[in-house]
């Protein structure tokens, strides 16, 4: 069973249609990236398998779950989130932004909080920056520091909503291999990102979305080098050339 | 940022001499107020006189024939001399009798210093009380207002709008002398007793916290939607409900916000509080128009009252700037470029 499913999702803002008719499923250690152009509902979708955007039509499952059948929650501690800009928790640590959920939403005591936190932060590079508040941080610190936040809460799913767009172009390589090393211990991650150097070699499915619909989906090596479609090609030659 | 470059922004931010000279002020006002509030305290009358000490403490002295601890005579002999020098002196004597005034002025301060010390302790008291409660009331008003949908939103406007669209003075007296409230405060058996002051503060309490709270509530309000709304959407996405959301993620920042405005309206109420007078609380002012009443003098009165006010004030906006640098965190609020 995939551990993620949407199917025919739709949803509109007031008149203004974003997603028609969206449906795909991810297993389980898949990464998924979705590109398309501005404005082609890659950010609302993500925010609807979360919920921070309710869908008007259709259906998305999480482990054969119906996800508006369970407490929102309950869904956002199974899968994480990581934004655009970053989006720390301002007035507490780079540990502390970290904690924050694990005290609160997995109930952890706080000594355990704090070494599982750290353990994250290792991860990411970022142990000795443990203390520092998030205006001390560089970009690229502040969204490892959001990916370890999300990670620790240790969930089936993250969602990357354009990682490194906000990220001067000398911090996103740092971003970038945080990523890397997830999607090679098999963390399932759906992401939203025009690193295409990025989705060549992690991601095992790329999904083309225009106009609020799937344009083409497949093996990355496929969109790129064999499209089926003239737009697909046309958009991912012009963001090749860019990144 | 402060630095003796820029212009302070706020008593705290004072040049080292200036501020030192503010602290000083604040720290003999402070000295004096205290100890005066010990002198004539119930209960350590009732501690000192246990220990053998019976007369160390005056609780039971009346506030009018309170005895002043400096003597007046040195500086009415002064004005009096000075006084004197100008009646021999013709036109000019004018300039000696300016001269006079300070020392008269001081010996009068002397004088009604022990009664404006023991209005000034309840004008502390009933502020710092208000302030406090009106901040517990305030917050959750804001927040319905902000984040309560609505219903609850509208409420919360409402009781604002009630609240911040009358005056003060009526609301006070329609707690005071249009509901039974003061009664049932009376009623209380230890109310008016030894320490714990009559049922009048009590009224002003509630009253000062009520409006108090509505104003907060705006400067809060206004904090929390300052606050980036990502921050909460972050935290949601960890799966934090919303009213946890709220509390561990908005409040923490916006009531940093707050604090500017929150020590503006804190200055307010100490002067505002001088309201309280009108429903027969001693604080500073009532004993401000007591003395004017029995001595004539109401100019000096009214300048040594607004003199111990003025101490309030500074010493408040100091200690708030303390408490803002102390609750600062790097990259929030104003005292860094976000």
């Amino acid at each position: 069973m995939s551990l993620l499913r949407l199917e025919d999702v739709e949803k509109s803002y007031g008149h203004e249609e974003v997603l028609h008719g969206v449906g795909f499923e991810m297993d389980t250690q898949d990464v998924e990236v979705i590109v398309g152009p501005s404005g082609s509902g890659k950010s609302t979708l993500l925010r609807c398998v979360n919920r921070l955007t309710e869908i008007d039509g259709g259906s998305i499952f999480l482990d054969g779950e119906d996800i508006h059948a369970m407490d929102e929650n309950d869904l956002r501690r199974r899968v994480g989130m990581v934004f655009q800009d970053f989006n720390l928790f301002a007035h507490r640590t780079a540990v502390g932004n970290v904690t924050l959920g694990l005290t609160e939403v997995l109930d952890l005591p706080s000594a355990e909080a704090y070494d599982r936190a750290m353990e994250y932060l290792d991860r990411v590079g970022l142990a000795e920056q443990a203390d520092s508040y998030p205006a001390e941080l560089s970009g690229g610190q502040k969204q490892r520091v959001g990916i370890a936040r999300s990670l620790a809460m240790d969930p089936e799913l993250i969602l990357f909503d354009e990682p490194t767009s906000a990220l001067d172009p000398e911090l996103i390589g740092e971003v970038l291999g945080v990523m890397n090393d997830l999607a090679d211990e098999g963390m399932t991650m759906l992401c939203v990102t025009h690193e295409m150097g990025f989705a060549r070699s992690a991601a095992t499915t790329l999904t083309f979305l225009d106009d609020g619909q799937i344009v083409e989906r497949g093996p990355p090596e496929q969109l790129f080098d064999d499209p089926e479609h003239d737009r697909t090609r046309e958009f991912l030659g012009d963001l090749t050339e860019i990144h | 940022m402060s630095t003796d470059q820029t212009q302070p922004a706020a008593v705290g931010d004072l040049p080292g001499r200036r501020r030192l000279a503010v602290v000083t002020v604040g720290v003999v006002f402070w000295t004096w107020l205290s100890l005066r509030w010990a002198y004539h305290n119930t209960i350590l009358d009732a501690v000192a006189t246990a220990l053998g000490f019976p007369d160390l403490i005056r609780s039971e002295t009346a506030v009018l024939a309170r005895e002043p601890w400096l003597p007046t005579a040195p500086f009415a002999n002064a004005a009096e001399t000075l006084t004197a020098v100008g009646a021999d002196l013709g036109p000019l004597g004018l300039l000696a009798e300016w001269l006079a005034w300070p020392f008269e002025l001081t010996a009068f301060a002397i004088e009604g210093g022990p009664a404006m010390a023991a209005g000034a302790f309840i004008t502390v008291y009933l502020t710092l009380a208000s302030m406090v409660l009106g901040l517990a009331i305030a917050v959750p008003l804001s927040v319905a207002r902000v984040y309560g949908g609505r219903i609850v939103g509208t409420v919360s406007l409402a009781y604002t709008e009630l609240i911040r669209g009358t005056p003060l003075l009526a609301q006070l007296f329609l707690l005071y002398y249009g509901l039974p409230l003061a009664a049932e405060i009376e009623g209380v058996g230890f109310v008016g007793e030894g320490a714990v002051p009559r049922a009048a503060v009590f009224v002003a309490i509630v009253g000062f916290t009520i409006n108090s709270s509505a104003y907060q509530a705006e400067y809060i309000r206004g904090a929390l939607q300052s606050v980036d709304s990502g921050q909460l959407v972050a935290a949601r996405s960890i799966g934090l409900s919303k009213a946890a959301g709220i509390r561990h993620v908005v409040l923490p920042q916006g009531l940093r916000y707050a604090i500017p405005g929150w020590t503006n309206e804190f200055v307010y109420l100490i002067k505002y509080s001088s309201l309280a007078a009108f429903i027969t609380v001693p604080e500073l002012f009532r004993q401000a128009r007591i003395i004017a009443a029995d001595s004539f003098r109401v100019t000096d009165t009214y300048v040594v009252v607004a003199v111990l006010y003025l101490a309030l004030v500074l010493t408040t906006a100091l200690a708030m700037d303390r408490l803002e640098a102390a609750v600062a965190i790097p990259g929030l609020g104003p005292a860094d470029e976000r």
